[in-house]
């Protein structure tokens, strides 16, 4: 008896997701056209909802007039670089941890490792970028690479799947055909290790494409910038040039959206693994 | 085999070798840190002159400063405001997610979640347009609304100008922005409860709600436990969202916008207050950790 109505119901709900979903979706859609708007039709009433006529010198723009190109470079060599050196760190030392279960003193290190997750950030800003001066390191590509790079939670991650990954007659045939620990760390290990690599990467390129308050700290001359930084700087010129920002901001924007788009369940995966477990 | 531990030690050298790196850099940019701002909160230094020692001077001078009672309560209102509706939207979310009869549950997952591989400071500009007083899309779809339903007719709003909006308007953006990342997690959660509970609940004639009640609220448990904890911290360290929707300004409206975040980055690194900012971030820090526990005691009390 309650089948058509429970059909019904459930077509139903499809109504209000969808509405939800569109708003959630909307800015997305509003960034894009703003994008090939000139700066009055960003602002007129009643608002374009397509633009009319569509400005595609914008992109030609925001590449000749500001230093979007070259923050581009400097957001990948970051993302790149801090990832790179995050991910080796942290599943070295998570293998490590997970596959020398009889080294003196390993479960309190390991402790320590995590005890070291609670310290806040917020108390870290200043002495960090006084460290960084000292090393001279400031307005250099070390200072957004390095600092957050040690991180427990990857190495807790990777010690995780590590151990339920790695299975030691592999670990100790290797050693027989005389491998040094460190080769079979990088042609035995990584491979198996390469899902969660994947999963913990995703994590990590996400928070450091996106940062704006540390590249704003650290990076000091217009050739460092990040791409947050240069849309952000943009702001502060007389008369915004809103249509440039916009078209920056899809630059910006788009790298990791498109990649979202395409990898889905690998982005989800890792965003839960990481954050369930830990 | 009597062998010491020195001997031990070697043989896992490679052990110690591998886990050398993550202790280097924590000790130059974790442990010294810590260690340095610890001592910089009892100090007034500006980075260039002599450091002089105050003792409690900063932290008494914290109780008295108004700008960061008000940067606290700014915090706490929009954390209010936000994480709510957040939580639930994202319960509701995960929950039409886990269902098997939804379609198209791809897409939906994409649309909630693509807020979150978004560059804050490009959500922070494209809200600040929707959001525009005379010519944003918000002021004008209200404007809509007035017109078809008379009794509904407002006065433009001025979001990001007036001492009232400004909190609504940044927590209509957070909701935006985290509940996808929540929901994410939840559905997890929600995938990871066995099936079995619910249908041994079915045998015992247990209706929607009380599956709802005695299965998948206590079993969801420790997913709103991270969620809130999340929450909490993602908000008192809250900084780009401000920092961009006021340009950078002392935040928003006179003082109504600023935050906790934002205050400690202007006391820091636009006046050089090294010392007294250190006093603020150890404060602050000391009182989340606390709220931090009085939540994890959620996880373990029984229902």
């Amino acid at each position: 008896m309650g089948g058509w109505k429970r059909y019904g119901m459930r077509l139903l709900a499809h109504v209000p997701m969808a509405g939800l979903g569109g708003l959630f979706v909307f800015p997305f859609y509003w960034l894009f056209i703003s994008a090939f708007k000139d700066r009055d039709q960003i602002f007129k009433l009643p608002p374009e909802f397509l633009p009319d006529p569509w400005i595609l010198e914008n992109f030609a723009r925001v590449f000749r007039e500001t230093h979007v190109i070259g923050a581009f470079v400097n957001s990948v060599v970051i993302a790149g670089g801090h990832v790179a050196f995050a991910l080796f760190l942290c599943s070295l030392a998570g293998y490590a941890f997970a596959k020398f279960p009889r080294a003196p003193g390993r479960d309190k290190l390991f402790a320590f490792v995590l005890a070291t997750m609670m310290i806040p950030g917020a108390v870290l800003l200043i002495p960090v970028f006084a460290v960084l001066c000292k090393l001279h390191a400031v307005n250099t590509y070390w200072a957004m690479i390095v600092p957050g790079a040690a991180s427990a939670f990857g190495i807790f991650w990777m010690r995780q799947y590590a151990s339920e990954n790695v299975h030691n007659d592999l670990l100790d045939a290797a050693r027989i055909d005389g491998c040094s620990e460190f080769q079979i760390y990088w042609r035995v290990v990584v491979p198996i290790l390469k899902p969660a690599l994947a999963a913990l990467g995703i994590v990590l390129v996400i928070g450091i494409w996106n940062n704006l308050m540390w590249a704003f700290i650290v990076l000091r001359t217009e050739s460092m910038y990040t791409l947050p930084l240069v849309i952000y700087l943009l702001q502060g010129e007389q008369r915004i040039p809103f249509e440039l920002i916009m078209a920056g901001s899809v630059v910006a924007t788009l790298p990791l959206l498109v990649a979202f788009l395409a990898f889905q369940k690998n982005f989800i995966e890792g965003i839960t693994a990481g954050s369930i477990k830990g | 085999m009597g062998r010491g531990l020195c001997w031990r030690v070697w043989a896992h050298r490679h052990f110690y070798v591998f886990i050398s790196p993550f202790f280097l850099l924590f000790a130059v940019f974790g442990l010294y840190p810590l260690l340095f701002s610890f001592y910089l909160s009892f100090t007034q230094w500006d980075g260039l002159t002599e450091m002089t020692w105050v003792g409690l001077g900063n932290f008494r001078n914290l109780v008295h400063d108004e700008l960061f009672l008000a940067s606290l309560w700014n915090t706490l209102v929009i954390g209010v405001l936000y994480i709510p509706p957040m939580f639930l939207g994202a319960f509701v979310f995960a929950l039409a997610l886990n269902t098997g009869w939804l379609k198209l549950r791809g897409i939906f997952r994409a649309a909630f979640f693509m807020p979150c591989v978004t560059p804050m400071v490009v959500v922070a500009i494209v809200f600040s347009l929707i959001y525009s007083e005379d010519s944003g899309l918000l002021n004008y779809a209200l404007g809509k609304v007035g017109e078809i339903f008379p009794p509904l007719r407002i006065e433009p709003i001025a979001w990001l100008t007036s001492d009232r909006w400004f909190k609504p308007a940044v927590a209509l953006l957070l909701v935006w922005r985290w509940t996808g990342y929540n929901m994410v997690l939840m559905l997890a959660g929600l995938q990871g409860i066995s099936t079995e509970y619910y249908e041994a609940a079915r045998i015992d004639g247990a209706g929607v709600f009380q599956r709802m009640w005695h299965i998948t609220l206590p079993l969801m448990r420790p997913v709103f436990v991270f969620c809130a904890i999340m929450s909490l911290i993602g908000t008192v360290y809250m900084f780009d969202e401000i920092f961009v929707m006021t340009q950078g300004g002392l935040g928003g409206p006179g003082v109504s916008g600023i935050n906790f975040g934002l205050y400690l980055f202007n006391t820091s690194f636009a006046d050089f207050k090294f010392g007294y900012a250190s006093s603020m971030a150890y404060t602050l820090s000391f009182f989340v950790f606390l709220a931090s526990l009085l939540i994890l005691r959620l996880r373990k009390s029984e229902t």
